[in-house]
């Protein structure tokens, strides 16, 4: 199954970038935790870092069409497992998204991303041409529903990164800009009606708070203006490793984990930042090449459904780590603390390198 | 295409970070210092201050303020009613409290509780998680020690809005002295607060001292003040609550050479511990309006009729400008008629003094020779020796708003009433009635001039300061006037002084210290007219005022004073008070024990209607 020569068609280069970002992640995740002695969180990420890469292995070295075929009952199987959470699930700060096993709590909704992945590519695969109407109904039925389940947790941020996948898959597959763009104007005009009578007062002053962080500086503008102070007080030059102060002394609610960013900004300034949106812009572009390099529908869709939701993800949360963006429930792939999110991850790039490296396969 | 996309969403994100680090970066490095770092005021203890011989009479003790800093609220009105529950308070007065600084600056604490119980202390630390935003603050607090000599010392109090304006030095939430020595002495007694800055975390906990800035503590003051003579003056005044007689009246005990003050009471007195952790409403308005008026200084603020105490201003006069010798007698009936009027001798009763001499009309206090004296001078006379010897004049001494006596003239009836003076109305002058009025440190001063021969001494409290480097003496204030005055006309005063207390038929024998020559002049005075006052002698407001003038010994004074009591009856009852001052302090000259508390009973006050 495994090729000797595929060997040599594994992109080092990629594989590099990912476990660089995910190292960049410990160190600072030891840094933003380091002030409690008694957390050994970064740990915990080493561990999950070794378990998803055993994940990558197994993604890696299976055929990708192997799980694009199966990708029918993966797709159930994940749906079962949402289900699941729903009404076992454990409860940890208000939602309802763990299942509690004996080392670790896995979060299904991590892995939901590579299951509509793989289902999506697997559906737009099987009907050639422009996708109709109908097709685009049931693609879309198909993310709406684990995208339900997730938002019902509640965790409308994971839940969020559902829509990119579909959009991804359905872009590559032929989907009309005309249709993007009516889906968009839909979305303008339903706005007004939507903030009349769908959205809840707090998630009004969530909006409006955005705007101008400075009207609710102890409310819900407080983290986003935390964030803004933690990553321009950083500098240049950063403050330095553990010397940064709004992480170090918990001005930044979850700073190992939604702002991890903020916490590199700080301790390792403009330059840090640099760095790593540098390695995260190479780990996407080399990636996009693995779609091109495809030799096939399945493969190339596969590739960009798990990579729009990645790149969804990093860009939303690097936006919010700098508070520019309202503050959401979104951790940022590869480095922010995370053992279901890191391995889910890593499981996506073990799909991305298998079709890279069986480009030349039949 | 999707790449371009991506380049181009990566490069707005690094120019982003790039706007917030590099070109906004001080901007938010002072938000991030803001956030992370408190300066915390260490107030700095008032200085320390000792009597005469060392001993401690106002010092510091250790209290703990509670306060809000609503820069660090998250939930303002949360906060209140969690710290009121804790607390123990109404919520609504805790509310009032905040309300009252809405408009301060947020980072300026509002004090809830000035003076917290060790119960609050721990109630509070125990919530400290859900009380960010609430502050624990070690204050140094006044603590004077026995309560002595209330007005004395005044009271401290927070700086009010007039203060902060008129003295730059001073900030809004400062503790200064609002009345007596704290509030003349306070430039030297104030010390300056430090500063800590700290690193604290986002619940406001302290992590580490970034740097510290000793408070300096206030100058140390030594008084002239003798805590012994205080004490007897304030047992005197406890046994004669006691005893019924009244719980009212001033005493002042100078050394009559410098002008040091030995002893200095005016009663009855409030506490100002009271004050010094945060008066509150209640106790500040009982003494507001207690009809007894705690709060006034007697001593100083005070204005009685001397009644026969200002006999020998009237005799200086007398013997000064040539009018009398002292061998100038008057014959007394027991009253005597002046511009158509009748007089009344206070012997009248018993028939009179019958022919007295200068002597000993002071010795017997007889009215009807000083209106034949008083007649004989002048007003305006009277009124200029009256002057020489201090009264109607400040005295000058180091504590605030002392009030102004009176002794008239013709000028100052012209100004103040703009009519004539009336020959008339020196007669009752003469005896230290009508239109004078003295203040009971005026009083001292004069028993000092009387004592020193002629110098008006400047009472003083200070006497030496300590600013860390050792005591430096304070030099005596120099003397508000030195009248020129013949010693031996002035030695028939003093002779007649003298037997007012060594001779059998003096008035004022019960001052007597054995071997001491104690000298004085008692003085009774009256509270409303003649007639009223025979009608209604038993009720205790409208009894005289006695007052007692002293110095000791006889030749070379070095003690000189005044008891002042209040609806007292009698000169005798202030001169037994001034007689237990006399023998503590000689038992101290001499190195004996001091005596002990005197008890109405060893007191032996005089309550009959006798008067003078």
């Amino acid at each position: 199954m495994f090729e000797r020569r595929l060997y040599h068609h594994i992109d080092w280069a990629l594989v590099a970038a990912i476990f660089a970002l995910c190292a960049l992640g410990v160190v600072m995740i030891y840094s933003a935790t380091a002030a409690r002695t008694t957390s050994h969180l970064y740990l915990t990420q080493i561990y999950a870092i070794v378990i998803g890469s055993g994940a990558l292995l197994l993604t890696l070295s299976l055929d990708y069409r192997a799980f694009t075929e199966k990708s029918h009952l993966i797709y159930i199987g994940l749906i079962a497992l949402l289900l699941y959470v729903m009404f076992f699930g454990t409860v940890q700060m208000g939602a309802r998204r763990w299942i509690p096993l004996k080392f670790v709590n896995l979060q299904p909704s991590e892995f939901a991303k590579i299951g509509v992945a793989l289902v999506l590519a697997k559906f737009f695969a099987d009907n050639r041409g422009t996708p109709s109407w109908t097709d685009l109904v049931i693609a879309g039925l198909l993310t709406i529903v684990p995208l339900g389940l997730i938002a019902r947790e509640p965790d409308l941020g994971t839940a969020v990164t559902l829509v990119p996948v579909f959009l991804g898959v359905a872009y590559l597959a032929g989907m009309r800009m005309r249709i993007l763009g009516i889906l968009f104007l839909g979305l303008v005009l339903l706005t007004p009606i939507v903030w009349k009578f769908g959205l809840k007062d707090y998630q009004k002053s969530r909006i409006s708070t955005f705007l101008d962080p400075s009207q609710d500086a102890k409310g819900a503008g407080y983290q986003q203006i935390q964030a803004r102070i933690t990553v321009g007080s950083g500098g240049l030059m950063g403050k330095g490793f553990k010397h940064g102060t709004q992480g170090q002394l918990q001005f930044l609610p979850v700073a190992h984990n939604d702002f991890i960013f903020s916490v590199l900004a700080e301790e390792q300034g403009f330059a840090g930042v640099l760095v790593a949106l540098g390695l995260y812009l190479f780990v996407i572009l080399r990636s996009l090449e693995a779609a091109q390099l495809a030799k096939d529908r399945p493969g190339a869709y596969l590739v960009l459904g798990v990579l729009a939701s990645f790149t969804f993800q990093v860009i939303y949360n690097i936006t919010m780590s700098a508070g520019l963006a309202p503050v959401k429930g979104l951790t940022l792939p590869l480095m922010s603390y995370g053992g279901s999110s890191m391995i889910a991850t890593l499981a996506g790039f073990g799909l991305i390198l298998n079709v890279r490296m069986r480009r030349f396969t039949n | 295409m999707l790449q371009y996309i991506v380049i181009g969403l990566f490069s707005v994100l690094a120019v982003s970070f790039w706007v917030l680090q590099v070109i906004q970066h001080d901007r938010f490095e002072e938000m991030a210092e803001n956030n992370n770092q408190r300066t915390l005021p260490l107030r700095a203890p008032r200085g320390v201050v000792f009597d005469r011989d060392g001993r401690v009479l106002v010092e510091n003790r250790h209290a703990y303020s509670i306060s809000i800093v609503r820069e660090h609220s998250k939930d303002l009105n949360a906060t209140v009613r969690l710290l009121a529950h804790v607390l123990g308070l109404d919520p609504a007065g805790v509310k009032e409290i905040v309300d009252r600084h809405r408009r301060e600056p947020t980072y300026r604490p509002i004090m809830i509780i000035q003076d917290a119980t060790l119960a609050q202390v721990t109630a509070v630390t125990a919530h400290r998680l859900e009380l960010p935003d609430v502050v624990l603050e070690q204050v140094p607090t006044r603590r004077y020690i026995d309560a002595l000599a209330a007005h004395l010392f005044g009271y401290v109090g927070e700086v009010n809005d007039a203060q902060v304006a008129s003295d730059t030095s001073l900030k809004s939430g400062d503790i200064v002295g609002q009345q007596g020595i704290e509030k003349s002495y306070n430039s030297l007694l104030m010390g300056q607060d430090g500063a800590k800055r700290v690193v604290v975390n986002s619940v406001g906990r302290e992590i580490r001292t970034l740097d510290e800035d000793e408070p300096a503590e206030g100058q140390r003051l030594r008084l002239t003040i003798d805590s012994d003579i205080q004490k007897a003056i304030e047992d005197g005044f406890a046994a004669a609550g006691e005893g019924g007689l009244t719980n009212a009246g001033a005493a002042v005990v100078l050394d009559p050479r410098s002008g040091e003050v030995l002893g200095f009471s005016s009663l009855p007195a409030y506490d100002p511990n009271a004050f010094a952790s945060g008066i509150d409403r209640a106790t500040w308005a009982s003494l507001n309006n207690d009809g007894q008026r705690p709060l006034q200084d007697r001593a100083i603020q005070g204005r009685y009729s001397p009644g026969s105490t200002f006999k020998m201003a009237v005799a200086l006069a007398g013997l000064e400008e040539g009018i009398i010798t002292p061998d100038f007698t008057v014959y007394c009936p027991g009253h005597a008629d002046f511009y158509g009027r009748p007089f009344h001798c206070w012997m009248d009763r018993r028939g009179g003094h019958g022919t007295v001499d200068l002597r000993r009309a002071i010795a017997e206090s007889c009215d009807v020779y000083f209106y034949t004296v008083a007649n004989m001078v002048g007003i305006d006379k009277i009124n200029k020796w009256a002057t020489a010897l201090g009264l109607g004049v400040m005295t000058g001494i180091d504590l605030p708003n002392e009030v102004q006596g009176l002794v008239p003239s013709t000028q100052w009836k012209l100004q103040a009433r703009h009519e004539k003076w009336y020959a008339g109305e020196t007669i009752s002058v003469g005896i230290g009635q009508g239109a004078v009025s003295v203040t009971p440190v005026s009083m001292a001063v004069y028993a000092s001039a009387l004592a020193n021969g002629g110098t008006r001494v400047t009472p003083h409290l200070l006497s030496a300061v300590d600013n860390g480097s050792g005591w430096k003496p304070v030099p005596a204030p120099a003397p508000q006037s030195t009248a020129d005055i013949d010693p031996d006309k002035l030695e028939a005063i003093r002779d007649g002084m003298w037997r007012v207390v060594n001779d059998p038929r003096g008035t004022g024998v019960t001052a007597r210290v054995a071997g001491r020559d104690v000298s004085g002049k008692t003085g009774s005075s009256q509270v409303v007219g003649l007639q009223t006052h025979a009608a209604d002698k038993t009720n205790k407001s409208l009894r005289d005022n006695g007052w007692f003038v002293f110095y000791a010994p006889r030749e070379q004074p070095t003690i000189a004073g005044v008891v002042f009591l209040e609806h007292g009856i009698h000169g005798g009852n202030s001169a037994r008070l001034a007689h237990h001052i006399l023998e503590t302090y000689f038992a101290k000259v001499d190195g004996r024990p001091v005596p002990p508390s005197p008890t109405p009973d060893t007191m032996k006050f005089d309550f009959s209607d006798a008067d003078r």
